[in-house]
């Protein structure tokens, strides 16, 4: 006999119980691009000065001023715990329960990269207690490095099953748009993001990243060789189109939708690419020369900055790829894990690094020291490896990697903090009296015009009002200037 | 022995016939119906009674004994044998209800040619709330009953026509679109009377759907007699009601100077010098005075004309009528040209019929619409933008109207004025929506008298709407180099318009059955009873099909192939079904003391088995006093006191406990990432999380009340006090993120409400040729959020999108406006930042809340022989709302606000700045010497810029007071008349909206205009929207 609700069983949406990983994996990839290689791409950029807010829209001024508020940035937060982290974590469940290991390692990757962006951010955030829906309604937030040590134990978990072994069925390789199935690769991003997160302790567990790190050489781990994102990993064919909803998405929010007066190049980068002759301003900003805009000041008036209203925008296509990890940032980290511990050849890693950086957009090096690490410069000093190895991965992530530039600033200190504003004439004056101190400033950063916080660069994202209002878990705000908890201290 | 007697029966009021009068044969079945023109005719035997009955007289019995009786009635003044029609559409002595009722009949609700059934009837009912939401001709009608209650489901009433529940869809409606909501599709002309069921009380009946009140709308029937042709007809001239007002001090530019292509008024003040303005194309470029264009914003708009033609032929035997009524209504609105063109057809059918014990009554009803829409608020963004946010961004000194020429040289897409907005009439012209509409609705309804206390009824209705919506924006892409495209004096280059094409397929059913018992019985001279017992089945839903395409591959052409992108399509379904057992019973004691009992069973489909039966009781009294104690003087007539309690419920929607994927759909911020992705699918876990255990909302309602009459009913006062308690709550309660899901649909909160409405109503002047009717009406609504789920400080109604809220909070009123406010130091000094512009507070602070402190109505009727004059004056106090408008205008250096310290560098007043240690934490304050600049005022009046301060303007007192309705009204001399063949004419003149008085802050919109629904979420205000009309217009009623 029939009840009078068994019409109520929606046939819009299907019930969760139908869930598989080959859906909810893919959702959940999309769902971390969009964020990293969308909003927070866009205070990433700004952030590690890329690219400023133009006079003649009002867009970032928020972001450009370091003036957000909890209010301000609850999408992001929300897309990628609600979005993607419990996407992936459904997804952990239910390939195990199908003994689909290979979306268990894919799903643990992802899992533990959107986590990473998310403690790099907010130096706390719910983990332990976190997906249980009603079960938990104000999960306790975990310290950063707790999560650390947690989502190194799942991705090491998950590369103990037989992951290669499991089979895609049917097209579901084609569900992987990170690598197309390809599990040598998951395994090589694996070892990568934890060679990542254990560089990231360097200054405040300094003895767990080298003990990590060691460990990860002792094993014979292998690196990314090929760069990890949304993009074809064979022919570097980016997934993103030209079509509604399927646009990059720095493209689709600054360009497509706002109309792309918003963005403007920084004269921080710009001064540097200028300096180095990079031919990377061409990729980044279309053009060779490209003109830039003062970092935040975008409330100077045309008379007074005329040059402003001709400034460049930075040159994104509905067609660019979204990078994870890429093989540039690979051997980057490599190098420095050399340089630190001695593990691998730095001068070597480096060299691939450069060559990757370029062959990213099929561009040779130029002949500048920046690029180079001859066999003199390896009794260099720590630091002076250190920040050459910093600047050419700060050099190589604008476009949709912007958030790793902010990241290692505050990790490492470089580029770093210019004495003079960059209207000064110092700040771009070649006055190379020592051709490897140069007193030029091109590239430091300098305080925004507009900054609100008295002089100190924002260091974090406060949390946001959506978690805020509803977990009374939530701890006390801190300043957006306070550095996370492996952050330089502030000086 | 048998005899033909005839005559004509007037009322003793006006000498008038009065056409349907009951003339009865005492003791028999036997009787008649006066004609239209009062006259009967019956054969009765010499010396029997006749008894004359009609509602609102007092019923008269007459000795034949002439052939020739000639009666006159008298109204009944004691309210005593006045009829209503009561829930279930059942006709009962208005004495007998312990609740408060308002009818209005179809006089009222046609006064003044109001196009939709209750657009007549604003200021005119206490606890009755209607309002335009939109301007435009076919827009939605917003109808409250009392006050809000809900937080996140309908606070709509149940709309119920004769005797069946109306699908009140607003298929396709969203915030840039108004197609208007399906209640609004019926004829006017077409109503008898409408019947306002305010509290649960009265509305208990209808269990599960009552608890927001209900409106039971009963139209005409035919009368026996010789076929009666009723013509109506009305032009209404319609034309902007309120416009917002510049400031007309400073014109075009930014930061203090003179720029040719920006969009705000932030550059010098007026010279009144000629200058060159807008674009340069080929080295030519127009001149004119440098000063601010009067009326330049109401020049933006033309009149529009609405026309209201009704034909109706009504008649039948004693044993059948017939009523068939033709409606058409075409209109063109006040947006130049054929983008607001709207047109609906009415047929309707009403038959009756008896043979015997059994009788019938069917109804069918066919309307047929289609209208084009102006997109309000902001176009999709990417693809398109809105005339209304453009008509905002034109400085003060360039003529709107010569805009109109959108593709002249100097206005087109390359070389319009500034590369930041759009022409507004290309978008007006090349951008559009056409909804379009067939509807039948109708009933049959049987009877079957068993015996002379017991009748059996069943009734089936339907309701099926197909409609449908098309929505384009067209193409557009500034050529590189041209003015638009890069060389106005900033390089600033406008985005294209991508266009896009949407087509939207929608069909509503609703199905409605009922068997009953109705029984009726007078046991002694000291009791009656009467009463129903009965089942209701009723099944309803939805099936909807939206697909959309971007990027047209052609411009100008709009089908969804003309892409090359892909449709995305959605569709949605929904069905639900609900099961009710109800009786109600009566009893009556010495026709002065009732008792009346609902009870209601509802089990719903929407609900899991164990959750989904509920039963909704009511009971009510009502105690005629001055019947009791047989009152007789003239000074007091009438003293009933009432009291009653009722219960209902509000259901919830379908597939609302079981937790689903969805489509992928992920968010940017600005524009989705949407799955299938590169031909791979994608679902994710739904964020909301759903539990089984849900329960309907439920409505706990008191209600106490008194009607008098004084003065031998020259002054009546009707007062009422309630209070409504809704519990269980079906609320979307916002969870942290952190535990996979964005909310949780859960019971919870608890709303109360209570207020008081007066009706007042007086006759001050009655004589034989001058009668003056006045009526007052006050009422006061005040509904407070007792509790909120645990944990949760507030539930977040509605949102701008820049940061300000309206939500619910636990202990406060409902609809609290809340938004940024600036952060102030332990002496109270506003902190600014090193810029010198206000901090924000960390959290939002509270502006107000939304409900008026009353609303009141005066109405007044003047009639002097056969003119009346009639006026209506509504006064709303009180409350806030939130103003897109006012935003942009602020942003754009137009409201008269920006001209603060005449535009020249100040120091926010009272302002420190803060002292930081090296960890950015705050160890003091120092006093702020930073100046906002003369370049930097506009930044202090922007959103982003100084987040501080901006909803300080943007929130504006809700207050007005209108001049609702006039008209007058002249009955043709029936002499006259009679020449033409017509036993009634009637011409009149009105106007509609004629006057807005607003509060002295609020320059910029008309509160009571909104582009966020019609439900409690309109109540945060609006968003760009269109403004309000006022309409003028003429009318001629003629019946043969």
């Amino acid at each position: 006999c029939s009840k009078i609700n068994d019409i109520n069983v929606s046939p819009n949406d299907p019930p969760i119980e139908k869930a598989t990983p080959q859906v909810l994996f893919p959702s959940a990839v999309m769902s971390t691009a969009g964020q990293v290689g969308g909003e927070l791409d866009i205070i990433g950029g700004i952030w590690s000065q890329y690219w400023t807010q133009s006079p003649i829209a009002n867009q970032f001024k928020t972001i450009d001023s370091y003036n957000l508020q909890r209010q301000d940035f609850n999408r992001g937060y929300n897309e990628l715990f609600a979005g993607a982290l419990a996407d992936y974590q459904l997804g952990i469940t239910k390939a195990k329960e199908a003994k689909l290991y290979n979306f268990y390692l894919m799903c643990t990757v992802m899992k533990a990269y959107t986590y990473e962006v998310l403690v790099d951010l907010y130096d706390k955030v719910p983990y332990t207690e976190a997906f249980q829906g009603a079960a938990k309604l104000n999960p306790k937030f975990d310290d950063g490095f707790a999560i650390y040590k947690g989502l190194i134990a799942e991705i090491d978990a998950a590369l103990a099953t037989d992951y290669k072994g499991a089979p895609f069925v049917g097209s579901s390789a084609s569900t992987d748009f990170v690598f197309g199935g390809t599990m040598d690769y998951w395994l090589k991003f694996a070892n990568t993001l934890k060679l990542k997160m254990y560089l990231r302790m360097v200054n405040t567990h300094a003895a767990e990243a080298e003990a990590g790190i060691r460990a990860l050489y002792a094993a014979h781990a292998q690196f990314l060789d090929t760069d990890a994102g949304v993009i074809e990993s064979s022919d570097k064919v980016s997934y993103f189109t030209d079509v509604t909803d399927q646009r990059n998405p720095i493209y689709a929010y600054t360009v497509f939708n706002l109309g792309g007066n918003d963005l403007r190049a920084s004269k921080t980068l710009v001064s540097w690419l200028t300096a180095h002759n990079d031919p990377r301003a061409t990729v980044y900003f279309g053009t060779a020369s490209p003109i830039s805009i003062d970092q935040g000041n975008y409330t100077a008036p045309q008379s007074a900055q005329p040059s402003y209203y001709s400034a460049t925008a930075p040159a994104f296509k509905a067609t660019d790829p979204v990078y994870f990890l890429t093989k540039a940032e690979s051997h980057f980290l490599q190098a420095e894990a050399g340089v630190r511990y001695g593990v691998v050849s730095a001068q070597t890693e480096f060299l691939n690094g450069v060559t990757a950086a370029f062959a990213q957009y099929s561009l040779s090096a130029p002949a500048d020291t920046s690029y180079q690490w001859d066999n003199t410069f390896n009794s260099a000093s720590t630091a002076r490896k250190i920040k050459r190895i910093i600047y050419q991965k700060w050099a190589s992530f604008p476009n949709s990697h912007a958030l790793e530039g902010f990241f290692d600033q505050q990790r490492t200190g470089y580029p770093e903090i210019s004495d003079v504003y960059s209207t000064n004439p110092l700040y771009t004056e070649d006055t190379r009296i020592d051709p490897l101190h140069p007193i030029n400033h091109s590239g430091q950063w300098v305080y925004s015009k507009n900054g609100v916080t008295g002089g100190r660069f924002p260091k974090r994202l406060v949390f946001p009002d959506s978690e805020r209002s509803r977990n009374s878990s939530t701890p006390a705000e801190v300043p957006i200037t306070t550095p996370v908890w492996w952050g330089l201290p502030n000086k | 022995q048998n005899k033909t007697i005839t005559g004509t029966v007037t009322s003793k009021d006006d000498g008038l016939p009065i056409p349907g009068v009951t003339v009865k044969i005492k003791g028999s079945n036997q009787g008649a119906q006066t004609s239209n023109d009062g006259k009967y005719s019956i054969s009765a035997a010499d010396g029997s009674t006749l008894v004359f009955s009609f509602i609102g007289y007092t019923t008269q019995e007459v000795v034949a004994t002439k052939n020739i009786i000639n009666v006159t009635l008298s109204t009944d003044s004691k309210q005593l044998s006045e009829i209503v029609v009561t829930g279930l559409g059942i006709n009962k002595a208005k004495k007998t209800l312990g609740y408060a009722q308002t009818t209005v009949k179809n006089e009222d609700i046609n006064r003044s040619a109001s196009i939709n059934a209750l657009g007549g009837l604003q200021g005119k009912i206490a606890g009755v709330n209607i309002s335009n939401v939109s301007g435009a001709s076919g827009g939605s009608t917003k109808i409250i009953l009392r006050g809000y209650t809900s937080l996140t489901g309908s606070n709509a009433p149940l709309y119920v026509i004769d005797g069946v529940p109306l699908n009140n869809a607003r298929s396709g409606s969203d915030d840039n679109f108004d197609f208007g909501n399906n209640a609004n599709d019926i004829d006017p002309n077409s109503i008898d009377n409408i019947s306002f069921l305010k509290g649960s009380a009265a509305s208990a009946i209808y269990g599960s759907r009552g608890s927001n009140g209900v409106v039971v709308i009963t139209t005409k029937k035919g009368k026996a007699g010789a076929p009666v042709v009723n013509f109506s007809s009305a032009a209404t001239v319609t034309d902007v009601a309120f416009v917002y007002k510049p400031q007309s001090e400073f014109g075009q530019g930014w930061d203090g100077h003179f720029v040719l292509g920006e969009n705000g008024n932030w550059g010098p003040k007026y010279t009144g010098q000629t200058l060159p303005w807008g674009s340069i194309v080929d080295n030519a470029q127009l001149i004119r005075p440098f000063s601010f264009i009067k009326n330049n914003v109401r020049d933006a708009f033309d009149r529009g004309l609405e026309l209201n033609n009704n034909i109706s032929i009504a008649g039948g035997t004693d044993a059948s009528t017939y009523l068939i009524s033709y409606n058409n209504i075409h209109s063109n609105g006040v947006l130049p040209g054929p983008a607001d063109k709207f047109n609906r057809n009415n047929f309707s059918f009403r038959g009756t019929t008896s043979y015997k014990k059994f009788s019938a009554d069917v109804s069918m009803n066919y309307v047929s619409k289609v209208g084009n829409f102006v997109a309000t608020g902001q176009g999709p963004t990417g693809v398109g933008t809105t005339f209304y946010e453009n008509i905002l961004q034109i400085p003060g000194n360039i003529p709107i109207k010569d805009l109109r020429d959108y593709k002249n040289t100097f206005f087109n897409v390359d070389n319009y004025y500034t590369p930041f907005a759009e022409n507004p009439y290309w978008n007006l012209n090349e951008n559009g929506s056409r909804s379009k509409s067939d509807r039948f609705y109708g009933n049959i309804n049987l009877n079957f008298k068993a015996t002379d206390w017991l009748t059996i009824n069943f009734q089936q209705g339907a309701d099926v709407t197909n409609s449908g919506a098309r929505i384009w924006y067209n193409s557009n892409y500034p050529l590189p180099g041209s003015w638009v495209g890069g060389a106005n004096t900033e390089g600033a280059v406008r985005k294209p318009d991508v266009g896009s094409v949407e087509e939207d397929n929608f069909q509503n059913f609703e199905y409605d059955s009922k068997l009953q018992a109705l029984f009726n019985k007078k046991f002694s001279t000291d009791f009656d009873i009467n009463g129903l017992i009965g089942v209701n089945y009723n099944d309803r839903g939805s099936r909807s099909h939206i697909s959309t395409v971007e990027v047209l591959a052609i411009p100008d052409f709009f089908n969804l192939s003309n892409s090359s992108n892909k449709p995305i399509s959605t569709e949605t379904k929904l069905h639900q079904r609900l099961v009710g057992f109800y009786a109600q019973g009566t009893l009556g004691f010495r026709d002065y003391l009732y008792l009346t009992v609902t009870g209601r069973n509802d089990i719903t489909s929407t609900l899991a088995t164990g959750n989904n039966s509920y039963f909704y009781p009511g009971a009510n009294i009502a105690y005629v006093l001055s019947q009791a104690l047989g009152f007789t003087n003239k000074t007091v007539t009438y003293v009933k006191l009432r009291g009653s309690y009722g219960e209902t419920g509000s259901d919830t929607g379908p597939y609302q406990i079981y937790n689903t994927l969805k489509q992928t759909n992920s968010s940017l911020g600005f524009g989705n990432l949407l799955f299938p992705f590169n031909g791979v699918a994608g679902f994710s876990i739904n964020d909301i999380l759903y539990t089984t255990g849900l329960k309907p909302e439920r409505v706990k309602d008191y209600e106490l009340g008194g009607e008098f009459r004084f003065l031998d009913d020259r002054l009546g006062l009707d007062f009422t006090y309630y209070h409504k308690i809704r519990k269980d709550q079906i609320l979307n309660v916002p969870i942290a993120p952190s535990t996979g899901y964005a909310s949780q649909l859960i019971n919870f909160g608890e709303l109360t409400e209570h207020g008081y409405e007066v009706a007042l109503n007086a006759t001050p002047v009655k004589t034989s040729w001058v009668k003056w009717d006045f009526n007052y009406t006050f009422s006061r609504n005040r509904t407070m959020v007792k509790s909120l789920p645990p944990g949760l400080d507030k539930v977040i109604l509605n949102a701008d999108g820049y940061g300000g809220q309206f939500v619910a909070m636990a202990g406060q009123p409902l609809g609290l406006l809340q938004a940024p406010v600036p952060a102030y130091d332990p002496q109270g000094h506003v902190i600014v930042d090193s810029q010198g512009y206000p901090i924000a507070a960390a959290e939002n602070g509270t502006y107000g809340n939304f409900q008026h402190d009353f609303v009141m109505g005066f109405n007044n009727t003047v009639r002097v022989k056969d003119f009346a004059l009639g006026f209506t004056l509504e006064w709303d106090k009180g409350g806030k709302f939130y103003s897109g408008t006012a935003d942009l205008f602020n942003f754009v250096g137009a409201d008269p606000k920006t001209t603060y310290n005449d535009r020249n560098p100040f120091i926010v007043p009272n302002s420190v700045q803060r002292v930081l240690d090296d960890a950015g934490n705050v160890i003091g304050y120092r006093e702020n010497t930073t100046q906002i600049t003369e370049a930097n005022n506009d930044d202090f009046y922007y959103t982003t810029s100084n987040k501080a301060l901006a909803w300080s303007r943007d929130i504006l007192d809700r207050s007005f007071v209108k001049l609702r309705e006039v008209t007058l009204t002249y009955n043709l001399p029936k002499t006259f008349l009679r020449k033409l063949g017509a036993s009634n004419a009637t011409v009149g003149v009105f106007g509609k909206n004629l006057i807005t008085w607003l509060p002295s802050g609020n320059h910029v919109v008309d509160p009571e205009v909104s582009n966020y629904g019609t439900d409690l979420a309109s109540e945060y205000g609006e968003f760009r929207t269109a403004p309000p009309l006022r309409y003028y217009g003429a009318s001629l009623k003629v019946t043969f």
